[in-house]
């Protein structure tokens, strides 16, 4: 037995290496809970370890970024490709900014912070395993992971209803989904005989794989589609968003999302694949194509026509992210439809470009409304932004800044993510995607409105209560520079990295097997 | 020293001219943050208007470059160009130039900017830090659309002149300001936005055709003279519509024209002032360069769609401006009847109609960025511009009352006034126009041509009677009685203008002759039939009775 252990350990095909940047982290998350149990209340120790950790495990992931590397681990169960790497640095960047801005937080509400920091580390191993995941199994571990320690840190402020209730709705449907997942991967895993997904897209081009495989996918559908939060599964989100403490809220949209998206992408697009000459994976292909195609019409139409009605930037924001969790479906769509791993390649890219967009759009936004909201989130009512414009120039425009990139002004990131997610699924050319993009379009328009009511609030309204400008503490500022910094650059200057997103080092799914 | 040292000064002035369109794009981006600088460490915001003209002022000489030293055009025919990758991952290019079309539009973009300034002298009381930068980085957005030569710079442009305009109304507009800002910006954002899809799909229809995908708009319309690539017909008309919603909400045409009175009438004057003058060019512009060129099939399909919207708008708006209470509400629909004009020049396809066409766009600018000024002159001093309050003016405000009158006639198309010139060939042109099918019960194109020309007879009405009731007659109400007259600042902006109005009038020609060349190319263009041969679109057209009627004329 000893043996043959050595000998699994032994085997070339570990590649310790690749995997680092998980190992990092998760052993950063175990040394600042350990730490915390000893010396408790250092909350600006267990950050900066935090900190420590995800840089660490950056520049590892850089390291890894590069030819040569071997394409998996684990036995074809980690895949290191270009879908891992650009996700996993989206999965990294969202964490470090959270522990930015909950800097406040953790100041001023005198929440236990190394319990908040190792969650959140957790959270992040958790997303990194998602991205990296080339296993239904590894997936699944790595979401429930992420989930579990998300639904904790939803319920941070112990003494608040508001974030009880959030925590709860959030465990008891998200454990709902995560049935549905488990039980889509079962079901896949009988129909196809391999919980491997190179192997399961194999097994697709077999002409005679049962129809089981049909209501897997659709369950599948079903549990990553609660994740990313797509109409109709979206009910959870805008209150367990309103009710969760901002930057635990900034951090569910921008990351768990992203993650969910990185599954969801290598699930469907790599192990349900068109085969050529295949019929019967052609039916699977148009079946979740279709599906998705209606849904990423119904979550952005839903999503920001809701968000027009909302008085709450929280819940405001939350429809938002349903939204958007729309248009990175558009370019996942033109993943599925392209026809060459060319093509295939730079529409995942545009994904992981645009949840990256989103993401440090996004963490910008709630750094601010971290800060304005205060002690127990109590200022995040539209009135509460009322005529603040020119009393605190430079919070408001760079909110408005970070409104307008999410509305996809040029020379902001939302722009070039917009544009590079709606290039593939106009690529493809045909109908049905051509639909979803004019859909998108015009839901822009339409989210146009309330990205705007709150520059029109802040700036054309006068206040008529009193203001007090809130001091901005070191990390929220270290938040806000990188947010805009990142607004700028991926807008103007986004060249470089989409070229280093969608290079070939390692195409994508290329991993071997067992 | 001569032939140019590094450091000689000839170096420097070529440095310049070869890079003018840039640095006449950065500057004011520059001189906003020179403003907000300048804020920050003298903290003395009655000097901000200075900071700000200064950099318009030099911005408008400079860009004189254009007309003075041409050089020579590329190979594209387009001067001063200049073509620097931008974002390579999608092959998008910085690419920009000027032809006949853009370079008077540029110029009137820097010539309206410093004339907006000092209209703003004394009618920015809060917040004019911001005010000043927002006017600086419009003046760079509006210039960049008008040279970019890539698609998807030029979209970046077209979107990104909103947000300032957006601030501008909201922040320093009238009583409806939060409105008027909305609808602006929905309303543009909602047009521009399927352009784009429109701008990608174009992308890859290259790319289809090519191998390459590209935004750029000469190698784009390269490829398509070449006949390389080709549209079906429903790819063409959605391409094709999807550029003139973009550009027919600018402009605006009937039906979109909605915000129009809204937006102007809310907005501060300078605003006004460059919404009318160059904010609505960009549609015409972006019509005339982007959808005759790349879509002259669909472009002659729809042009009897574009002519009868164009001449609703003409009649309509001028009806509608007739029962205006509001003097600015009323130049505001003259707009919408002017602008009417020019798509139904454009759309004549005749070199005459599209000259007058470009040749309106530069008078509009001229005489309803004047208008503007003036009913901003009168709303400082009363803080009301309801035609009711008003009557006998000339009594008080003599001068005042002469340039109203100078301008309203340049307007209205008075001979020797450069309104007449460009409606006179506008319906030259539509009269001689082969676009509208002619059959024995109708020549629609002089029944196109006489409804629009009611409009002309409609502007004199609402124009006068505004004038009468406003100017003439005994002061009826006593707060009127001891307005100021226009004090030298305001006189002194005014001049330029009177003296183009008049210039334009009596001398176009070097204006016509600088468009001469890129119109006539773009109305070959259009008028190509898909064999190469070029319809004849100067003489009448092939049949008897066209050319029957046509002798008639000539004989009257």
């Amino acid at each position: 037995m000893n043996l043959f252990l050595f000998a699994e350990l032994a085997n070339p095909n570990v590649n310790i290496p690749i995997i680092l940047p998980e190992i990092v982290i998760a052993a950063a998350g175990i040394v600042v809970m350990l730490f915390d149990s000893f010396f408790p209340g250092q909350r600006r120790v267990t950050g900066i370890m935090s900190l420590v950790g995800i840089v660490l495990a950056a520049v590892l992931l850089f390291g890894t970024w590069s030819a040569g590397m071997p394409a998996s681990a684990w036995n074809g169960m980690i895949a290191h490709d270009n879908l891992r790497l650009t996700f996993s640095f989206v999965f990294l960047l969202v964490s470090a900014m959270t522990i930015l801005i909950s800097t406040i937080w953790v100041e001023t509400e005198k929440v236990p912070a190394g319990e908040y920091h190792a969650l959140l580390l957790f959270a992040t191993f958790g997303m990194l395993l998602m991205a990296s995941g080339n296993d239904l199994v590894i997936i699944f571990l790595g979401l429930e992971t992420l989930s579990i320690a998300t639904y904790v840190m939803a319920g941070f402020r112990k003494t608040d209803l508001k974030s009880n209730e959030s925590a709860m709705k959030y465990f008891i449907l998200g454990s709902f989904a995560s049935a549905f997942l488990l039980y889509g991967m079962a079901l896949t895993y009988g129909a196809t005989g391999s919980t491997n997904i190179t192997e399961i897209a194999a097994r697709v081009a077999d002409p005679n794989f049962p129809a089981l495989l049909l209501v897997g996918a659709a369950m599948l559908i079903i549990g990553f589609g609660f994740k990313v939060a797509t109409v109709p599964f979206h009910i959870w989100t805008p209150d367990v968003y309103e009710g969760a403490p901002s930057p635990v809220t900034g951090f569910m949209a921008a990351g768990p999302k992203a993650a969910g998206f990185a599954s969801f992408i290598r699930v469907f697009v790599l192990g349900f694949p068109l085969m050529a000459g295949v019929q019967a994976s052609g039916y699977l292909h148009d079946s979740w194509m279709a599906a998705l195609s209606v849904m990423a019409i119904l979550t952005m139409t839903v999503g920001n026509v809701a968000a027009i009605m909302q008085d709450n930037i929280k819940r405001m924001l939350a429809y938002s992210s349903i939204a958007h969790a729309g248009y990175a479906m558009v370019g996942f769509l033109g993943a599925g439809a392209a026809s060459t791993v060319l093509e295939r390649d730079a529409a995942i890219a545009s994904v992981a470009f645009y949840m990256l967009a989103y993401a440090i759009t996004n963490l910008g936004a709630f750094a601010i409304v971290t800060l304005l909201g205060q002690k127990n989130d109590r200022r995040t009512e539209f009135e509460d932004y009322n005529g603040i414009g020119f009393r605190s120039p430079v919070l408001s425009f760079t909110l408005s800044l970070f409104m307008l990139s999410l509305l996809g002004i040029p020379l902001t990131a939302g722009f070039i993510g917009k544009v590079l997610v709606f290039r593939p699924a106009l690529e493809a050319q045909n109908a049905l995607l051509t639909i979803v993009v004019v859909a998108a379009v015009i839901n822009t328009a339409i989210s146009a409105y309330y990205y705007l009511r709150l520059i029109v609030v802040m700036f054309f309204r006068e206040r008529t209560s009193d203001w007090v400008e809130p001091r901005i503490p070191a990390g929220i500022a270290a938040a806000l520079v990188i947010a805009v910094i990142g607004v700028f650059y991926l807008g103007i200057f986004s060249s470089s990295i989409i070229e280093r997103f969608s290079q070939t080092t390692q195409s994508i799914g290329s991993v071997s097997t067992r | 020293m001569n032939g140019g040292g590094p450091r000689s000064p000839s170096y420097i002035m070529d440095l310049i001219a070869e890079n003018i369109l840039t640095i006449l794009i950065l500057l004011p981006v520059v001189g906003a943050l020179a403003v907000l600088g300048y804020q920050m460490f003298w903290k003395q915001e009655s000097q901000l208007k200075w900071v700000t003209f200064a950099i318009t002022l030099l911005n408008f000489l400079l860009s004189l470059v254009l007309v003075f030293d041409k050089g020579a055009a590329s190979a594209s025919g387009f001067h001063f160009e200049k073509n620097v990758p931008w974002i390579s991952a999608i092959n998008t290019n910085y690419h920009v130039g000027v032809d006949g079309l853009s370079l008077w539009l540029v110029i009137l973009t820097t010539f309206i900017m410093p004339i907006a300034v000092i209209s703003t002298w004394h009618a920015v009381e809060k917040k004019a830090t911001a005010f000043y930068i927002f006017l600086l980085l419009l003046e760079s957005a509006m210039i960049g659309v008008f040279v970019s030569l890539d698609l998807l710079v030029f979209y970046l442009f077209f979107e990104a002149s909103l947000i300032p305009m957006f601030f501008l109304i909201g922040v320093w507009g009238g009583k409806d300001r939060i409105y008027a800002a909305v609808k602006f910006f929905i309303f543009t954002a909602i047009g521009s936005l399927l352009m784009l899809v429109a701008i990608i799909a174009l992308y890859f229809m290259h790319a289809d055709a090519t191998g390459v995908g590209t935004f750029d708009f000469v190698t784009l319309l390269n490829t398509l003279k070449l006949g390389n690539m080709t549209f079906s017909a429903s790819a063409g008309a959605f391409l094709f519509l999807a550029f003139a919603l973009a550009f027919s909400i600018k402009v605006p045409l009937f039906p979109f024209h909605t915000w129009l009175p809204d937006a102007h009438t809310e907005a501060p004057t300078a605003g006004s002032v460059i919404l009318a003058a160059v904010l609505l060019k960009m549609g015409t512009y972006g019509l005339m360069r982007f959808n005759f060129t790349l879509f002259p099939d669909q472009a002659r399909e729809f042009a009897p769609l574009f002519i009868v919207l164009a001449i609703i708008g003409i009649v309509y708006g001028a009806l509608v401006a007739m029962v205006q209470p509001d003097v600015k509400r009323l130049v505001a629909y003259s707009s919408v009847a002017h602008m009417g004009f020019v798509i139904l020049g454009m759309f004549s396809f005749t070199e005459w109609g599209m000259q007058g066409a470009v040749y309106q766009m530069l008078n509009h600018g001229v005489s309803t960025g004047a208008l503007f000024l003036l009913v901003g002159f009168i709303y400082e001093r009363r803080h009301t511009r309801m035609i009711s309050d008003f009557g006998g003016l000339a009594n008080v405000m003599p001068i005042y009352a002469t340039i109203f009158v100078i301008t309203a006639m340049s307007s209205v198309g008075l001979p020797f006034l450069n309104g007449f010139v460009g409606e006179f060939l506008i319906m030259v042109g539509m009269w001689k126009s082969t676009i509208l099918s002619v059959t024995a019960a109708a020549n629609w194109n002089y029944i196109a041509t006489m409804v629009a020309g009611t409009g002309v007879i409609f502007a004199a009405v609402y124009l006068l009677w505004m004038i009468q009731r406003v100017f003439f007659g005994k002061v009826t109400n006593d707060k009127n009685r001891g307005l100021a007259d226009l004090s030298y600042r305001e006189i002194g902006l005014m001049v330029p203008l009177l003296f183009l109005m008049v210039f334009m009038g009596v001398y176009p020609r070097p204006f016509l002759e600088a468009t001469h060349s890129s119109v006539s190319e773009i109305q070959k263009r259009v008028m190509q039939r898909a064999g190469g041969e070029i319809d004849q679109a100067q003489v009448p057209g092939p049949s008897e009775e066209k050319t029957e009627a046509h002798l008639e004329i000539q004989q009257k």
